[in-house]
């Protein structure tokens, strides 16, 4: 049981390396460090997304309004400035609708009591068509010049590294700290591991439910700006794509069980780079769109069952040395 | 046909390499009511759950009519003719009494008005006083529970199995639960009854087995049997010797009033309920399934949502409060360990001392932003050796140890938080033997030290041997109280029952 456990976030590195050297080994043209850098950047958002959804998933919740959070507030700053606001205004507003959103989200969930499943599906639509019906022009907002101080946290490279990912490290430093060393991410896990004893224990459950969505919605926000300064631009319409499965890929296949409490920032690394190298294959190897849906699809099926074998929580084990 | 109905042999279970039973010869001879006792722990509900299915035997061989086979199902035992009727209800509520006789056999055109004559008539053969058109959450305890049996009679169950079938019903429930168990038995069918109330067992069962630790301890026909008799089997030894150990003869005395209870309503489980609890005490709260002791300290805790809160006023060191959530109990001193540790109690995919700092750092709150490792460390390892918790190492997690030690690091949780008044809700429920005393030795501590300590405990022994005070609730309410020197237990019992 225990050896199982610990080495889950090894194999699925294992699986990474196995690929990795298969696919150099193989695939011609993967194994240049103009492709290994295009990989990482294709996976920084994806990343940091992840790491919004791993707050998230150990404390036992999922977020599927993250792709919203990612799109519309990041969206509204590159238009407010567009309009001609100053940028701290239109930060401030972008940052004023993501930590709002997230409240609402948390808010729902911790004290209507309704599930996050549901919450997040239908507030991230609520955020999209808001988006699209009151903020923006067009489909894809443009980076104005105004802007162009900001673009540090996304364009160029720094020592040869494309800023993305270095955004991404940093976040994931930020993240780790907070989940590893922080009390409130002491709490999550002991919440995302037995919410009952966390309530009876003295941890205040619901403003840390809440306290999860908004940091999700914030981490999805300042994906959006580095997505943004990029690409020059925010494809408003990011909403409509499958992008949020790769982020339940990322966190599932890093190995943070869908039952809460376990995992960390190193299994969402893990799990990007892993579905950077799958996705950067794919591309390689000519898939269609469609194809490379099949394949992710498959693999989120199978990274769920194997999650469900290796975190079970059947009634056999709930009633371990129970007599 | 003669021989057992249904008969194990050597039959062991292990949980995570630890035997729950252990090697255990058992047989039900037909038409028979045979009653299975034991202390809590003893293994009577795994040997049943192995008999219907629940859960399969780590080793040994079950027989049923003489014939080896093991369920591995509950729907496979049903289909060998064993059924179990759990403590809980599985009958699903928002459907009517004959639906749920008949579910899982409805035909391919289910027809409502068909299954309620079906239903209609096959009750009145089992003389059942339930309509078959009535929604089962809206029946009592005990029609639920004629409903059930109804069911396993219309699965022409050879075997029903009981698991406490007594604890949630009345007197007069009780009465007639005893003729159905009777009337069952002149249809032919065997009884196995799961009962913590001995007297029920005395009078109605025609074998007894006695279970200690997993083990068997002795089958006999009940005639053979007496009070002191089982207990002495069920304990292994004569009861003045056990780790309950004697009756007080000095009471510790009150110190200042900690908390004060006045008419505490909570609809439907407290009634008005009132009384003091006092620091440098043990107070004992004894009552039976029902009497709403763990309620009404769960609202003192702050455990039961404010919803339920229907009224009263408690006050804790001369200030009324009111808490919401146990987060500001916590804060006030005031601590709830849990009898159901695992749902409520600890973190399983953590560490020893990881758990008992989440305690800490609960209480600390706001003035531990950052996790100290170091002090988590150390905290862990002083409560290990402060209560004597028997793991390799303070890394071991909590799901790992025995259900003693679990129940060691729950306290610890809680104890690291210095509470004032602490409570304890059926503290050595499922916990071994030498675990208990070593609790007990905790509680007497605790008083000791000077904090107001309750113990919400189902067993009298246990009651008698460790209150300073004790209160017995009924219906709801706390309607009795004794010094610990004038208690016995008829005279608690008597005041619970009547």
């Amino acid at each position: 049981m225990m050896k199982i456990r610990l080495s889950q976030q090894v194999i699925v590195f294992i699986l990474f390396v196995v690929l990795f050297v298969g696919f150099s080994a193989f695939l011609p043209g993967f194994f240049r460090s103009n492709n290994l850098l295009t990989l990482l950047q294709n996976v920084a958002i994806l990343g940091i997304l992840g790491l919004a959804m791993s707050i998230v998933v150990i404390g036992r919740g999922v977020d599927l309004s993250l792709v919203a959070s990612l799109s519309v507030p990041a969206g509204l700053v590159l238009q407010m400035v567009q309009y001609g606001h100053s940028v701290p205004a239109a930060l401030a507003a972008g940052l004023a609708l993501a930590l709002a959103f997230g409240l609402v989200n948390g808010w729902l969930i911790a004290y209507a009591d309704v599930p996050s499943l549901f919450t997040t599906l239908a507030s991230g639509l609520f955020l999209a068509g808001l988006g699209q019906v009151a903020f923006f022009k067009i489909d894809v907002v443009q980076w104005s010049a105004a802007l162009d101080g900001l673009a540090v946290i996304g364009r160029g490279t720094l020592f040869g590294i494309p800023t993305p990912v270095i955004m991404f490290g940093l976040a994931s430093l930020a993240v780790a700290l907070f989940l590893k060393s922080t009390r409130l991410g002491a709490y999550i896990y002991a919440m995302g591991d037995n919410p009952n004893a966390a309530r009876v224990g003295g941890v205040p459950v619901r403003p840390l439910i809440v306290l999860q969505y908004v940091l999700a919605a914030l981490i999805g926000a300042f994906a959006g700006l580095v997505l943004a300064a990029s690409i020059n631009s925010m494809p408003t319409r990011i909403f409509n794509s499958t992008l949020i499965y790769d982020v339940i890929l990322v966190v599932v296949l890093g190995g943070i069980g869908l039952s809460g409490g376990r995992g960390g920032v190193l299994n969402t690394i893990v799990g990007t780079l892993l579905i950077g190298t799958m996705l950067n294959a794919m591309t390689i190897l000519n898939l269609s769109y469609s194809a490379q849906n099949l394949v992710k699809g498959l693999v989120l099926l199978v990274a769920i069952l194997a999650d469900s074998f290796v975190n079970p929580r059947n009634e056999e084990t709930a009633q371990q040395g129970d007599i | 046909m003669t021989g057992p109905v249904l008969e194990l042999r050597q039959a062991t279970k292990a949980y995570g390499g630890v035997p729950a039973i252990d090697g255990v010869d058992f047989a039900l001879e037909r038409g028979e009511i045979h009653a299975l006792v034991g202390e809590n722990g003893a293994g009577k509900s795994t040997l049943t759950k192995v008999m219907a299915g629940v859960v399969s035997l780590t080793s040994g061989q079950m027989l049923v009519d003489g014939r080896e086979i093991q369920p591995r199902t509950p729907l496979e035992a049903r289909h060998l003719g064993v059924a179990m009727v759990f403590q809980e209800n599985s009958l699903v509520p928002s459907m009517t009494v004959a639906q749920n006789l008949f579910l899982g056999q409805e035909k391919y055109f289910n027809r409502l008005r068909g299954i309620y004559i079906a239903a209609q008539q096959f009750l009145q053969s089992l003389n059942f006083d339930v309509s078959p058109t009535a929604t089962v959450s809206l029946l009592g305890a005990a029609k639920k529970q004629m409903v059930e049996i109804a069911r396993a009679v219309l699965h022409n169950a050879q075997v029903i199995i009981f698991d406490e079938p007594t604890a949630s019903l009345t007197p007069e429930e009780k009465k007639y639960f005893f003729d159905l168990v009777l009337e069952l038995k002149r249809r032919g069918v065997s009884v196995i009854f799961i009962s913590h109330a001995l007297e029920e067992a005395l009078l109605i069962s025609d074998r007894i087995t006695v279970l200690r630790d997993g083990k068997h301890v002795v089958t006999d026909m009940t005639a053979n049997f007496d009070r002191a008799r089982i207990v002495q089997a069920m304990v292994g030894r004569d009861l003045s010797q056990t780790v309950y150990g004697r009756h007080k003869e000095t009471v510790r005395p009150r110190g200042p009033r900690v908390l004060s209870v006045q008419n505490l309503r909570m609809a439907p489980m407290v009634k008005n309920n009132s009384f003091s609890i006092f620091a440098g005490q043990i107070t004992g709260v004894f009552g039976l399934v029902g009497a709403g002791r763990t309620e009404t300290f769960k609202v003192v805790s702050g455990v039961l949502k404010r919803d339920f809160f229907h009224g009263g006023e408690i006050v804790l060191n001369g200030r009324p409060v009111r808490f919401a959530v146990p987060a500001a109990a916590v804060r006030s001193g005031v601590a709830y360990v849990t009898e159901d540790r695992k749902v409520e109690g600890f973190f399983e995919t953590m560490s020893i001392a990881r758990n008992v700092y989440m305690g800490f750092l609960a209480k600390m709150g706001g003035k531990r932003p950052f996790m100290l490792r170091r002090e988590a460390a150390s905290i862990g390892e002083s409560w290990i050796k402060n209560l004597n918790v028997r793991a390799i190492s303070k890394d071991v997690k909590v799901i790992e140890l025995s259900g003693g030690n679990q129940q060691k690091v729950v306290v610890a949780k809680s104890l690291v938080q210095e509470p004032e008044l602490i409570i304890f809700d059926e503290p050595t429920r499922g916990v071994d033997v030498g675990a208990i005393a070593e609790i007990h030795q905790l509680l007497n501590r605790l008083a000791d030290e000077g904090r107001a300590v309750v113990m919400i405990s189902s067993y009298l022994p246990e009651i008698l041997a460790l209150s300073d005070r004790v209160l017995v609730c009924r219906q709801g309410k706390v309607v009795e109280e004794f010094s610990a020197l004038e208690a016995t237990e008829e005279k608690i019992m008597y005041a619970a029952i009547h």
